[in-house]
């Protein structure tokens, strides 16, 4: 997982169902506290896969257009093999589980 | 006696002509402003899914605050928000292209990792961006 600059902080543009799931944070204002908001969310979401955070200035979401959330998949060369259609209508598990199925048959 | 009755005719006859002309003006003026109307909403609604598709290009913290002024049904109801977003985000990356690499801190801040570092053991990497909210 790539963590990025929040999709909905609530000093920005907050949703309803982040009130909902009481997923109330205002916008980190530096490297330390995106970190601390990652980790609260591996934590809380139980992510077990390997978490990064993309740097300050966010040049890896910028690289893959990756807000405010995005799935890819990069073969063993190295090259995008799938491209998941931007977030949050674009973010289909079950295509990246094709793609990889694909790939690692 | 005659001519009495042929000019009343006559006169009727001129009235209920009249009455039809302006039924027909009316039937007319109405259609005109229905056009027009249309042509207006249609033209508004084609100048807002310009100025949303160009918002929606902006960097994402600036196309949010614009987003928390708007209420949510006329962005995501009365526009076709989906589609505008599909295109405005598409990216210039492509299925195909080298993957552009990075060296990203773990969570844990104790080491960083390389994506082309998985390239070079040969092994197929799942990116998946997101956060928190």
């Amino acid at each position: 997982m790539v963590y990025i600059t929040e999709a909905h902080p609530s000093d920005v543009w907050q949703m309803e169902s982040n009130i909902k799931d009481k997923v109330v944070l205002a916008s980190p204002k530096d490297e330390e506290e995106r970190a601390l908001v990652a980790g609260a969310c591996v934590r809380k979401l139980g992510i077990q896969i390997p978490a990064v955070i993309d740097e300050f200035g966010n040049s890896t979401e910028q690289a893959y257009t990756g807000w405010p959330d995005r799935l890819y998949l990069i073969d063993a060369k190295g090259d995008v093999t799938y491209k998941a259609k931007p977030g949050p209508f674009g973010f289909k598990a079950d295509e990246l589980r094709a793609a990889l199925a694909k790939l690692v048959p | 006696m005659y001519c009495c009755i042929r000019v009343s005719v006559l006169v009727r006859g001129f009235g209920r002509s009249l009455e039809a002309n302006t039924l027909s003006t009316k039937s007319t003026s109405v259609k005109r402003i229905l056009v027009r109307a249309f042509v207006a909403i249609a033209l508004v609604w084609v100048l807002a899914c310009g100025a949303l598709y160009e918002i929606m290009r902006q960097p994402p913290e600036k196309f949010a605050r614009f987003m928390a002024r708007i209420p949510g049904p006329v962005a995501f109801l009365v526009l076709p928000f989906e589609t505008l977003w599909t295109h405005a985000r598409a990216g210039a990356l492509h299925v195909g292209d080298s993957a552009p690499d990075f060296s990203l801190m773990k969570l844990d801040k104790r080491a960083s990792v390389q994506l082309s570092s998985f390239t070079a053991q040969r092994r197929p990497v799942a990116l998946i961006f997101g956060s928190y909210t």
